[in-house]
């Protein structure tokens, strides 16, 4: 056997990051919404409001097309320059106060090409926002169902789940850290990083269930590590040509889809990291949890072998070591733990 | 084992075939004799990428009238009368929900037109007014009974009622409707004034036009005020009988086109009840003309860059994947244009996506592939396991992609509906050209002797 790259019993580093990923996204949200800025930075999708996209005649500055929006829409309006092309992102206006915004731009710029104009009214931003909410639990909820049914077991559907609640909320994190506007792509975004990430999962998934099937003498977390480290190969490979698409999406697509092709470039990172440090991890964990509170009696004895379970201190022992050192931390943690008992 | 596989590229090059004409259609069959036709891809574009207007209208409650699901189905071919007259090639309108109305104006030059044409309610009323002339611009109010004079009009700021506005308590008397109407045209009314110039000549159907003779009969001197959905336009004195029910309106219109717009509305009637736009999403031709540009170029760039790593990192049988993702290309193609699909410009990011995604399942096999082969069997063994024992993962992978595009297509509309179609179609045929069409191209690549460039290369020893 070639050596083993012990990600398993490592695992912590993996909880660990997915924490310096996921909290300071949280906290970012909850700073925004305290701030009163919005806990994400909605676009028209979902506030509902107007949005033109306008290639003006003549070179325009920031100033210059902020003093005409606001002369026609009063309250918070959003202006960028990306040149030759301007945005702006303002409240829903009534048909005058558009109509009075348009004539006013072609005035101020000697003539202007719409290039694209969204209104969405408040209604249809509430409905998208229900709609998002609705989807991705529907998703959360087919993907486990079906998982179940096609593994024969919870475990393996809820870990899978939870992992993709992981990917889900770095995503969204990374959306409101960076500050990007939120629109209807986003929610495709999720949707697909959903599908995406799962299909990630379910082949790693599916190594575990054949390598159980054909080695029961091995250690639940060792089998999982192996498992793990059989599929990554695949897993990597897969990411970069997901990825090199995407990001050619990103860079040469053009303004409109950009924001699509980020947050998918984003998702594909993130699930591809997901099912090497989280999905095998929470297997393992579970698997260990749930062992600890039968007892020992039911379960086979290699099966206990954890390395970090009960003390840092054995983490840390596992962390330097190569598999040789590691199988003995396994087997330390575990006379240690039934010393205890 | 030779003829099978022989059998099975066939079978390929037959719907490959078969993928060509209903994608690029070059072969014209509707004539006795097949001819050949300059290829071109029949895909319906998304107005995101040709350009155009999507309106969405929500049919309001009024005091008199509920916003039913059969007043939303009456307005809708009232819109549809006035979107014929737009020249709009190819309009759609569906009824979304109990009442909403989904309209798609490709290809429109003027889509602020379109909007105030469409969601104008347009009702024109002949009302008695008796010896109350009203000046242009005043407003009757819901209730019928009071009018707001115009240098009064309220502002937002100040609410009506106030200090200021003026209002006149004057019934609503109606004589006559839009709905008496026969027919209603522009005109240009030679030597007139110029606030007169431009009117719009109408003419009553057989019986209103009796009424109507009747009634500027018994009211000579009097004001008939016209009326357009609760504002006044012009508030003419009688002169004398008019008979034949003909007649115009004057004093309203700036230029042609305003007076055509309002005989637009008065031939297609007026909407049984108001429809506000709630959802207005237009892409100019030129941003469309842009993303297709954009989208094209991304798409050979994804395609060359994994191309050249699959190439690179799993040699003969990587590039036999990437045939087979040429392929899955067309094939995927073929099935939108088949399936009368629309492609979005979310929908091109999609396909690029599942490029990505085919490519997966070719992967899974190649490393189940080596790992036979490194373990010691035989190509034939490799191949023969590699694939079957990748089939589980594969089918499950993709299945549950499929579930999140199906949820997405279902909830999403426009665009993002345009990405779940071209992802799920795109993921579903790759299953197919990875697992089948990759399996009999490096059958056949064995078979022909190119046996140890696959071991080789596959079986290239891990670092």
């Amino acid at each position: 056997m070639t050596p083993l790259w012990n990600v398993i019993g490592k695992r912590w580093v993996g909880y660990l990051l997915s924490a310096l990923l996921i909290v300071p996204g949280v906290v970012a949200l909850v700073v925004n919404a305290g701030a009163g800025q919005g806990a994400l930075n909605w676009g028209v999708d979902f506030t509902g409001g107007n949005y033109l996209q306008v290639r003006p005649n003549r070179a325009a500055s920031i100033g210059e097309v902020r003093t005409v929006v606001d002369r026609f829409a009063s309250g918070r309006s959003i202006i960028q320059l990306s040149d030759p092309d301007v945005f702006i992102r303002t409240r829903p206006l009534t048909p005058e106060e558009r109509r009075g915004l348009l004539a006013g731009l072609r005035q101020a710029f000697g003539g202007i090409t719409v290039l694209r104009e969204d209104e969405v009214g408040p209604t249809i931003g509430e409905e998208l926002r229900n709609a998002a909410i609705f989807g991705i639990v529907i998703g959360l909820v087919l993907q486990l169902v079906y998982i179940t049914v096609r593994f024969k077991s919870v475990r393996y559907a809820v870990a899978a789940d939870v992992a993709l609640l992981h990917d889900m909320l770095v995503v969204i994190g990374i959306f409101a850290l960076t500050r990007k506007e939120v629109n209807g792509s986003f929610v495709a975004v999720l949707l697909t990083i959903l599908g995406y990430s799962i299909n990630d999962k379910i082949v790693l998934y599916d190594r575990i269930r054949e390598n159980i099937a054909l080695r029961t003498r091995e250690a639940f977390d060792r089998l999982v590590n192996r498992s793990l480290l059989e599929s990554l190969v695949r897993s990597l490979n897969t990411s970069v040509t997901v990825a090199l698409s995407i990001a050619a999406v990103y860079f040469f697509g053009g303004v409109t889809i950009r924001d699509l092709a980020f947050g998918l470039t984003v998702g594909v990172v993130i699930s591809t990291y997901s099912s090497v440090f989280t999905a095998g991890a929470l297997m393992v964990d579970w698997h260990l949890w749930s062992e600890r509170r039968s007892g020992h009696a039911r379960q086979p004895e290699p099966a206990l072998a954890a390395p970090v379970l009960t003390s840092p201190s054995s983490a840390s022992a596992a962390s330097g070591g190569t598999a040789g050192t590691s199988d003995r931390v396994a087997g330390g943690g575990r006379r240690r733990r039934s010393r205890r008992r | 084992m030779r003829t099978r596989v022989g059998l099975r590229l066939l079978g390929i090059l037959v719907i490959v075939l078969v993928a060509v004409q209903v994608a690029l259609h070059p072969v014209g069959l509707s004539g006795r004799v097949p001819t050949i036709v300059s290829p071109a891809l029949r895909i319906n574009q998304g107005l995101d990428l040709r350009g155009g207007s999507m309106l969405v209208l929500e049919g309001q409650d009024t005091s008199t009238v509920k916003a039913t699901p059969e007043a939303v189905e009456a307005a809708m071919s009232v819109i549809e009368r006035r979107i014929d007259q737009l020249g709009v090639v190819e309009p759609t309108i569906q009824r979304q929900g109990p009442n909403r109305i989904i309209i798609e104006l490709p290809g429109i030059d003027d889509p602020d037109r379109a909007i105030r044409l469409i969601g104008k309610t347009a009702l024109l009323e002949f009302v008695d007014t008796g010896t109350q002339p009203l000046p242009r611009g005043a407003r009757w109010g819901a209730d019928g009974k009071t009018v707001t004079l115009p240098e009064a009009i309220p502002q937002q700021t100040t609410p009506p009622g106030q200090p200021g506005a003026r209002t006149l308590s004057l019934a609503k008397k109606v004589i006559l409707t839009g709905s008496d109407l026969e027919s209603a045209q522009a005109n240009i009314n030679q030597g007139a004034g110029p606030g007169e110039l431009y009117v719009v000549g109408f003419k009553f159907r057989g019986p209103a036009a009796k009424t109507f003779e009747n009634y500027t009969a018994a009211n000579v001197g009097k004001h008939l005020t016209i009326v357009l959905d609760g504002e006044v336009i012009t508030s003419p004195v009688i002169r004398d009988r008019i008979t034949g029910g003909s007649g115009q309106i004057s004093g309203g219109f700036e230029s042609i086109e305003e007076a055509r717009d309002l005989a637009v509305l008065l031939r297609g009637g007026a909407l049984p009840i108001p429809m506000k736009l709630v959802e207005n999403r237009t892409v100019g031709p030129q941003l469309g003309r842009d993303s297709i540009e954009a989208s094209l170029r991304a798409s050979w760039i994804a395609l060359t860059a994994v191309g050249l790593f699959m190439t690179l990192y799993y040699g003969l049988p990587g590039a036999l994947a990437v045939l087979a993702l040429g392929l899955y290309l067309l094939f995927t193609l073929a099935a939108l244009a088949a399936l009368r699909a629309t492609l979005t410009l979310p929908g091109i990011a999609g396909l690029v996506l599942s490029v990505g995604l085919a490519v997966d399942a070719n992967v899974i096999i190649f490393e189940r592939m080596k790992e036979e082969l490194r373990s010691g069997k035989s190509l034939r063994a490799a191949i023969e396991t590699g694939w079957h024992r990748a089939l589980n993962a594969i089918v499950d992978s993709n299945v549950t992609a499929v579930i999140a595009a199906a949820i997405l297509f279902v909830l999403g509309s426009g665009p993002i509906r345009g990405f779940a179609v071209t992802l799920s179609i795109g993921v579903m045929i790759s299953m197919f050209t990875a697992i089948t069409v990759t399996r009999a191209f490096v059958d056949a690549a064995a078979l022909i002797g190119l046996g140890p460039m696959l071991v080789r290369v596959a079986g290239r020893p891990r670092s």
